[in-house]
């Protein structure tokens, strides 16, 4: 039976990404996926929701055409055209990765991979199983959508984001339980399809985790747009008559409010996959595999990346989070440093950010300076029409050092990249007040801030 | 203009070099990076480049040759270009002409300009140590080691406001860049230690008795030789004599007899018969005693002091008893009367009441030996044929070798065994 050095069970993006990695080291790489290749994120999450958001951002700009003064008419929308468009993108990608993991010769099963123990895993695909080998396994099973306890949910049809980019016809009304990064996005998408969406969300802002006046602008340019966004709500029952699924809400107050809509979308959060696992003695946080900084688990030769391990349960960190698992396996002993992780919210008014936010420092009692700028004032937002938004900076006063970033405008998914550079190389505010950007552009705003928290603004 | 070719210092430890053998010959033409000579140092055959293109118009030494790091070994320049020219003008160094050329070629070593060439250092930033400004390997090394880009921007930062040397930093980036962390880290590290010199450890200097204790040990112990024998001796019958002893002693005396009042006994009765250690040595004269007088090291909390028993092999133990436990009484006491530790001639240093079984003293200047007593235990020993359980105790005598030798001391320790083991005779 052949040995690999490394067995990968999830072919999402900390498994694929690690299995890449691992077989340009030269290591033994197999990988085994029970549903399609690239998961959640390429085929329910990341990359559908972002193909529909481009779609609510062209109809969103036709509709501002006027102002500019093109006027479009007869604009049409297929849903079976945006679908169509969305799995043509999916299987390009798909075909992307099966393509770099053919040419890294990893061996690709598609199956059920269920850990024996520290160095077998077993395959099961058509109720065949086989047993492999291995030095290593990597645990990358991701997550599923976390669908909460409500009273008569089991009884009607919901969707979730495993079924929700495939829906054939335009719903009238949808409510979507969760005012997360996907209940936002997706509330964004089909309010622009012209959809009358409803959030329910329990916080008591939408995007809770994020800053507090971006989740606020956010909130105001859903608003604006005719979503009903119901903040300090719980969803206590559920039914279905007439097709249309009829919610009774409650609001922390007491008082109850009562919605019906002809789709409902549950986007609360998501919990582990933990079918790999079973056989074998782990110890968890909670629902999630416990890892070391080194992302290993109790067992030394057993890792776990990924949502399956909690966290940020965002792609790019399960990535980072498998590249660092393979330097572990070569032996270099490298830390997951989660320190500089990106956070981007892709809906038509954009928010980003990275490093701290400000209740992080706050209630670590650090002592910042936030500085702000708004968008207003840059050149290239207003030649884009979309001048909403703002950048905020917080910084240390004595060395410059910059602890974190948000913004808020057109773009700033792209944008906060060069936040990710300044922070990745410890580059200050006074290295980013100087450095030359490029105008008109969007990215001038990282000059007028840092040179604002300086006390030398330009403009 | 003519150019030098010398001898390059290849390593940080080569002072000259010989010229194995020459590849050109007088006139002949030499790309730039072509070997024109191989060179050998004290470790290995290297071979010496032409820093430029041109003819080699001098060897000024033959093969063979062994030749000073920097010194000129050849010229070249141009075809049949006069060299005596060239070397005045290369030597006048306040002209014009040469400052320019200086600054527009950087003067390096061929080894120098290779190790630039691997690591892309631009030469011109690097300083040059050798004649002439020179360029050297090993500027080029300490070029590439001090390279200042490779600390961040907020690292540097720090750096400057707590006043940290950066070369003294360990980087942890990539490619060994001085990060935020390393910083921090390296302060951590100081301030742990300041604030463990601030709270535990407590600096006093080195003063009174214990400074006169470290320099009589310092001085001891770097003047005199020292030589140390140990021995193996069996306690029983001076247990067994202690415990018959004891009340009676403490009748007479009022103290109770200890072992080490027996073994101040049994040394004083045996140095009086082995008087070859019962000596000094000072100023380069050889006092012998023709007095016994035993003293015994007794621990203080500020240091070690050794009072003297006078005539120690002319009194009996309960003397012996009551003597000693009034001194040691009286010095505890705070009574340090010198006369107590006057005229000593042997010292005994009983470390018995602890968990120490043997150890080298040092001697007590201007003594020339001192016996280091271990503590009596319980062991199996072999007797006519048997394996019994015995009393036994370890000795080491430590002797100045400059003036006791081997023999005698061994003699020495034989006599005392001899003694301790069958110490009934001693009251004889």
């Amino acid at each position: 039976m052949t040995t690999f050095d490394v067995i990968i069970i999830g072919g999402g993006p900390g498994g694929y990404v690690a299995a890449l990695r691992g077989a340009s080291e030269g290591l033994r790489v197999a990988l085994i996926e029970v549903e399609q290749l690239g998961g959640t994120c390429l085929n329910q999450g990341c990359i559908p929701s972002k193909t529909y958001l481009k779609n609510a951002e062209i109809l969103e700009e036709i509709e501002q055409g006027k102002q500019r003064g093109i006027l479009v008419k007869d604009v049409e929308f297929s849903m079976e055209g945006m679908v169509s468009y969305k799995n043509s993108v999916l299987n390009n990608l798909r075909m992307g990765i099966q393509s770099l993991l053919k040419a890294r010769k990893i061996e690709v099963f598609n199956g059920l991979g269920l850990i024996k123990n520290s160095q077998e895993v077993e395959v099961i695909s058509n109720n065949e199983k086989t047993t492999l080998s291995t030095k290593n396994i990597i645990i990358a099973t991701g997550s599923r959508p976390l669908i909460p306890k409500v009273d008569g949910l089991e009884n009607v049809q919901y969707h979730t984001t495993d079924t929700i980019f495939d829906l054939k016809t335009l719903p009238k009304s949808m409510t979507i339980v969760g005012g997360g990064v996907i209940g936002v996005e997706l509330a964004d998408v089909f309010s622009s399809l012209g959809s009358k969406v409803t959030i329910i969300e329990y916080s008591n802002r939408i995007i809770a985790m994020e800053d507090e006046e971006a989740s606020k602008a956010l909130h105001k340019k859903l608003h604006d747009k005719g979503i009903n966004i119901l903040t300090d709500h719980l969803v206590t029952s559920v039914s279905e008559e007439n097709g249309c699924k009829m919610l009774v809400v409650e609001k922390k107050s007491g008082e109850k409010v009562f919605i019906s809509s002809e789709e409902l979308l549950i986007a609360v959060g998501r919990t582990p996959n933990d079918s790999a696992t079973k056989h074998i003695d782990l110890v968890y946080n909670g629902a999630f595999i416990k890892v070391n900084d080194y992302l290993q688990t109790n067992i030394s030769t057993i890792y776990a990346v990924g949502d399956v391990i909690g966290g940020y349960q965002l792609a790019h960190v399960a990535s980072a989070e498998g590249l660092t698992v393979i330097e572990n396996i070569l032996g270099n002993q490298k830390k997951m440093d989660y320190s500089i992780v990106p956070r981007c919210i892709y809906t038509n008014l954009q928010i980003a950010s990275i490093g701290q936010s400000e209740n992080d420092l706050k209630s670590k009692g650090v002592d910042y300076t936030v500085t702000k700028y708004n968008l207003f004032g840059n050149g290239k937002a207003q030649t884009l029409g979309k001048k909403d938004g703002f950048v905020k900076v917080f910084t240390d006063s004595k060395y410059g050092e910059i602890y974190g970033m948000c913004m808020v405008g057109p773009y700033v998914t792209e944008l906060i990249g060069q936040g990710s550079a300044y922070m990745s190389l410890e580059g200050t505010v006074y290295e980013m007040a100087e450095m030359i950007q490029p105008h008109p552009s969007l990215s001038e705003i990282f000059m007028e801030v840092a040179n604002l928290s300086i006390g030398k603004g330009v403009h | 203009m003519a150019r030098e070719v010398v001898m390059p210092k290849l390593g940080a430890t080569m002072e000259e070099g010989i010229i194995v053998s020459w590849l050109v010959n007088d006139g002949e033409f030499i790309e730039e990076g072509d070997p024109i000579a191989e060179i050998q140092t004290d470790k290995i055959v290297l071979e010496v480049e032409a820093e430029s293109s041109g003819h080699l118009l001098k060897k000024l030494y033959d093969a063979g040759s062994t030749v000073k790091v920097h010194e000129v070994i050849a010229y070249m320049g141009e075809e049949n270009e006069a060299i005596e020219q060239t070397e005045n003008f290369s030597e006048s160094k306040d002209n014009k002409l040469e400052e320019i050329n200086e600054q527009e070629k950087v003067r390096k070593t061929p080894a120098a300009n290779k190790l630039a060439k691997d690591n892309g250092v631009d030469l011109s930033l690097v300083s040059g140590t050798g004649p002439n400004s020179r360029v050297q390997k090993q500027d080029v090394e300490n070029y590439l080691q001090q390279d200042t880009s490779k600390i961040t921007p907020l690292a540097q930062k720090m750096v400057q406001d707590l006043k940290i040397d950066d070369k003294e930093l360990i980087g942890s980036g990539q490619h060994g860049k001085i990060t935020k962390k390393d910083v921090l880290s390296a302060v951590t590290k100081t301030t742990s230690a300041q604030e463990r010199e601030s709270s535990q450890l407590k600096k006093v200097p080195l003063k009174g008795m214990r400074k006169v204790i470290a320099e009589r040990m310092s001085e001891s112990y770097y003047t005199a030789p020292h030589v140390t024998l140990t021995t193996e001796i069996n306690m029983t019958e001076c247990v067994i004599l202690r415990k018959q002893l004891l009340p009676v002693i403490e009748k007479e005396t009022g103290y109770r007899l200890s072992y080490n009042d027996l073994i101040v006994k049994a040394v004083a009765h045996t140095l009086s018969k082995n008087k070859a250690l019962n000596i000094s040595l000072q100023n380069n004269e050889i006092y012998f005693y023709e007095e016994v007088n035993i003293g015994f090291a007794v621990s203080l909390d500020e240091g070690l002091v050794v009072p003297v028993i006078e005539n120690t092999d002319q009194i009996g133990l309960a003397e012996i008893v009551k003597r000693s436990k009034e001194i040691v009484a009286n010095i505890k006491n705070g009574k340090l009367s010198p006369e107590y530790f006057e005229n000593g001639t042997f010292t005994i240093s009983n470390l018995g009441m602890y968990a120490v079984d043997s150890f080298t003293p040092i001697i007590n200047q201007p003594q020339s030996a001192i016996l280091g007593v271990g503590r009596i235990v319980e062991k199996p020993v072999v007797k006519n044929g048997e394996v019994v359980i015995n009393s036994m105790m370890q000795l080491s005598l430590s002797f100045d070798h400059r003036v006791i030798d081997g023999a005698p001391a061994a003699q020495f320790m034989t006599d005392l065994k001899e003694n301790l083991e069958n110490p009934f005779r001693m009251l004889v």
